[in-house]
């Protein structure tokens, strides 16, 4: 079961992967929310990898995560009949998101503006690449491409070798999380004055925000970053942040401080135990240590850098992921595995809070197993989702039960190539 | 009409570093009062963290701490005093929303855990969150964002092949794990509204990020078949990476490009006035399927443009692109400054500087930077006077005992 938190509200979800988790997160607070789709389906149904390797939409693996808990209806936006049913839908319905191209909606009278006449009540939420007015708002669009002009990409990579993107496109991801945050902060006067709005979603700034620090050092610090791989740092001050071990790589945070400077001492003890290291290391007081990340070291501190990193890789290099993360919980040492999808699958803390959720695909057979719930929620809990719908498997719940629709006008509607 | 989304909302505000503060200060930018609950005695993390004003750290010159931390009021409190626990906990009655982000003992060594706040308002709502959640054996991790992110499986996946690493920037994670948590508070928010009833949230921030990994998790638990990193090739695009422009004032540039079908080829090209007889580049599955040499191709009729000129011919033709942007680019950007993204915000002891603005533009209740982040303790006299209405001298006396500190 979803949670019961938004029960009762429901949401048209009009987005490709440029905002599919929004409708998921809604649907996994209890929210309807009902896929508007072409007849064919939509671009997100052919999304690669797919499970088994087979292309097929039941098997794709983004429809298959990010459509879970939501119906699916069909409708032809080109022809009259398909954009007067998805009205008829607007009408009852409170949100809507979407994210195609900016003005097709309203091209075809389903834009904001004639919609809120229709239900003054309608939060609706446009996902946008670069926004609605500057000169990129027309633009053609893939993850990648805001990946690149967030920021990120350019902090992605070797020296030497391109910028990267993630394995796993995230832009879409970020944007689709921010729809939902804005749509139910838009949801709270609502509930006082009974008036809806319409939301821009600007892609390019959410991935600027994941920056950090990093977009405020050119105007205070008066340098940027640029990608150097598994250090961190700027030339003068790099430090080692991904050492390979046995099996992979572990991260680790070596630096000073009242936050750091124990976890440094506590990894450093940990080594001597093991015969590496030197008695420097021991003695030196790590926790009044600080020499920024972003501020020139003094050659001493970089010997000693040098030093430390180098009996690090040495020492790593003895015992798996999996042997040093155990280690470094029971020490409090700021390390984690590079964990790949499998290191996941078995985290012992993840099985324990029973995170794991099965969820039956009667579709292919067989039952997934999911992450659980985004948060647990005390007094209505987030339970197991249910599969991803098939394209217009709703038609008939939503358009006859919802709109009241006869199965004859349906069966036309069918014939015409509306639904 | 309120002129904010949540104006009367009221939160106090126990969280530090990334997660707790960013999602707060959603709500903080929409008109809800937030006060901030620190203390000298131990200082967010970020307040030492950089880049400072001048490149001099300084508890009130973060910039890092500042950009969490806008529209929000602040005041400080040792809570290892019972004095200032009992302080905090008279403010629990004004607040709709708790938020705390400490290791899981903490809130519960002061006595400060939702059983016990509750007491005080029986419909509260508040939220925990810290890196693995309340509860199990590794509940008392201790880590930021950067571990999380390796934990949590995106170093894995960012690299140019097996065995290759090359980990975004940052605390990746802690801008993956607000957005959940604000969505669940604002719905627990509309949830007590409609049925009275408050409740505890318990967000792991490494279960947050698992939600952005889904199809591979769910793919491997199904198959076994792990996710590896790939560079950036992919199974929809090619080309499909960063291509070398034309460098500038010395400074290596970069453009992503991305075609999916056959007439972004052929518009691509026509936009080089080039042409390709390969037949390796013939079909989109060839280009797939070849996708290290046509990246090499592409470099090849990349390499002498600027990068800019080349996005605005590209785009116009119909090709998905745009510069490789940097830090110093992002605060520049056409479409940012279209949006207006930036602000300046005037700080106390920083004064004036960029600020990154919200993600979303609201029609009807826009939210704001409303003002630059507290320095410490900036809110005491509003807060413990106004409030709580302490006397001058009460207050003077609870500085000297460093309970107010």
């Amino acid at each position: 079961m979803p949670s019961e938190l938004l029960k009762g509200f429901r949401v048209l979800d009009l987005t490709d992967e440029k905002g599919a988790l929004c409708g998921k997160m809604f649907a996994d607070l209890g929210a309807e929310v009902i896929k508007v789709e072409p007849p064919g389906g939509c671009s997100t149904r052919r999304i690669p990898p797919y499970l088994e390797d087979k292309a097929d939409p039941d098997h794709c693996l983004y429809s298959i995560a990010y459509h879970a808990g939501k119906k699916s209806v069909t409708a032809n936006l080109a022809t009259d009949d398909g954009r007067a049913l998805v009205g008829d839908l607007v009408a009852k319905s409170d949100f809507l998101v979407e994210s195609h191209q900016l003005g097709y909606l309203d091209s075809i009278g389903l834009g904001y503006d004639t919609l809120a006449k229709r239900n003054p009540r309608l939060i609706y939420a446009s996902i946008t690449p670069f926004g609605d007015t500057g000169p990129g708002k027309d633009y053609n669009w893939a993850d990648i491409i805001t990946w690149a002009a967030g920021g990120m990409m350019y902090m992605m990579g070797d020296e030497g070798k391109p910028p990267i993107q993630m394995s796993l496109p995230q832009a879409g991801l970020h944007a689709g999380g921010e729809a939902a945050v804005a749509m139910m902060l838009a949801h709270y006067p609502r509930q006082i004055d009974g008036l809806g709005q319409r939301i821009v979603v600007n892609m390019q700034a959410c991935i600027v925000w994941t920056l950090m620090n990093e977009q405020a050092m050119p105007f205070l610090h008066g340098n940027h970053l640029s990608r150097t791989g598994i250090f961190v740092g700027s030339a003068d001050a790099r430090r080692k942040m991904v050492y390979e071990c046995k099996d992979g790589h572990i991260s680790i945070l070596i630096a000073g401080g009242t936050t750091f400077g124990n976890s440094t001492k506590a990894l450093i003890e940990w080594m001597r135990e093991n015969g590496f290291g030197s008695d420097w290391m021991r003695t030196k007081d790590w926790v009044s240590w600080i020499p920024g990340v972003f501020m020139k070291l003094t050659d001493q501190d970089r010997k000693e850098i040098d030093d430390l990193e180098t009996t690090i890789e040495h020492f790593l290099l003895t015992m798996t992921k999996h042997e040093i993360y155990t280690q470094g919980l029971k020490r409090r040492i700021f390390l984690a595995p590079v964990a790949d999808v499998a290191d996941v699958a078995s985290d012992e803390q993840l099985n324990a809070r029973d995170f794991w959720t099965a969820v039956p695909h009667d579709t292919i057979g067989r039952t997934l197993t999911f992450p659980g719930p985004f948060a647990k929620l005390s007094a209505t809990p987030i339970g197991s989702t249910t599969r991803a719908p098939r394209v217009g498997e709703h038609n008939d719940e939503i358009y006859r039960g919802l709109l009241g629709l006869t199965p004859d006008r349906l069966n036309k509607l069918r014939a015409a190539g509306s639904i | 009409m309120s002129r904010f989304a949540l104006e009367g909302v009221h939160i106090l505000d126990f969280a530090w570093v990334g997660v707790g503060p960013i999602t707060t200060k959603y709500f903080a930018d929409n008109g809800a009062d937030v006060i901030r609950v620190e203390s000298a005695a131990r200082p967010d993390v970020l307040r030492i963290g950089p880049p400072w004003k001048d490149a001099m750290p300084g508890i009130n010159r973060s910039q890092f701490f500042a950009s969490y931390n806008t529209s929000k009021k602040g005041i400080t409190l040792d809570l290892s005093k019972p004095k200032a626990r009992d302080l905090a906990k008279r403010l629990v009655p004004w607040a709709d929303i708790i938020v705390e982000s400490f290791t899981p003992k903490a809130m519960r060594n002061w006595g400060l855990d939702y059983e016990k706040l509750r007491e005080l308002r029986p419909d509260l709502i508040m939220l925990s969150t810290c890196m693995q959640g309340q509860t199990g054996p590794n509940a008392l991790y201790p880590g930021f964002g950067q571990l999380m992110a390796a934990l949590s499986g995106f170093y894995y996946i960012s690299g140019y092949g097996p065995g290759s690493c090359a980990p975004p920037y940052g605390a990746y994670t802690d801008f993956i794990a607000p957005r959940f948590s604000a969505f669940a508070l604002l719905a627990a928010l509309d949830y007590r509204r409609r049925t009275g009833m408050g409740q505890y949230i318990d967000m792991s921030q490494y279960e947050a990020a698992m939600q952005n990994l889904a199809p591979a998790l769910i793919d491997y638990h199904a198959t076994g078949r792990v996710l590896e990193p790939r560079g950036n090739a992919s199974a929809r695009y090619a080309p499909h990476g960063a291509y070398r422009c034309a460098d500038e004032d010395g400074n290596e540039r970069w453009i992503a490009i991305a075609v999916a079908n056959d007439e972004q080829w052929r518009v691509m090209l026509a936009a080089f006035s080039s042409d390709s007889t390969d037949p390796r580049f013939k079909t989109a599955a060839a280009r797939v399927e070849n996708a290290a040499a046509v990246d090499q191709f592409v470099n090849t009729l990349t390499r002498t443009h600027n990068a800019q000129d080349l996005t605005a011919k590209l785009q116009a033709a119909g090709v998905a692109a745009y510069p490789v942007e940097n830090c110093v680019d992002i605060h520049h950007d056409d479409n940012l400054e279209a949006f207006g993204f930036w602000h300046w915000l005037e700080h106390k002891e920083m004064g004036a500087a960029p600020y990154e603005g919200l993600e979303h533009r609201m029609s009807r209740t826009p939210g704001t930077l409303r003002s630059a982040a507290p320095i410490l303790g900036q809110d005491n006299d509003e807060v413990f006077r106004g409030m709580l209405s302490l006397s001058a001298d009460e207050i003077e006396q609870l500085k000297k005992e460093n309970v107010i500190f």
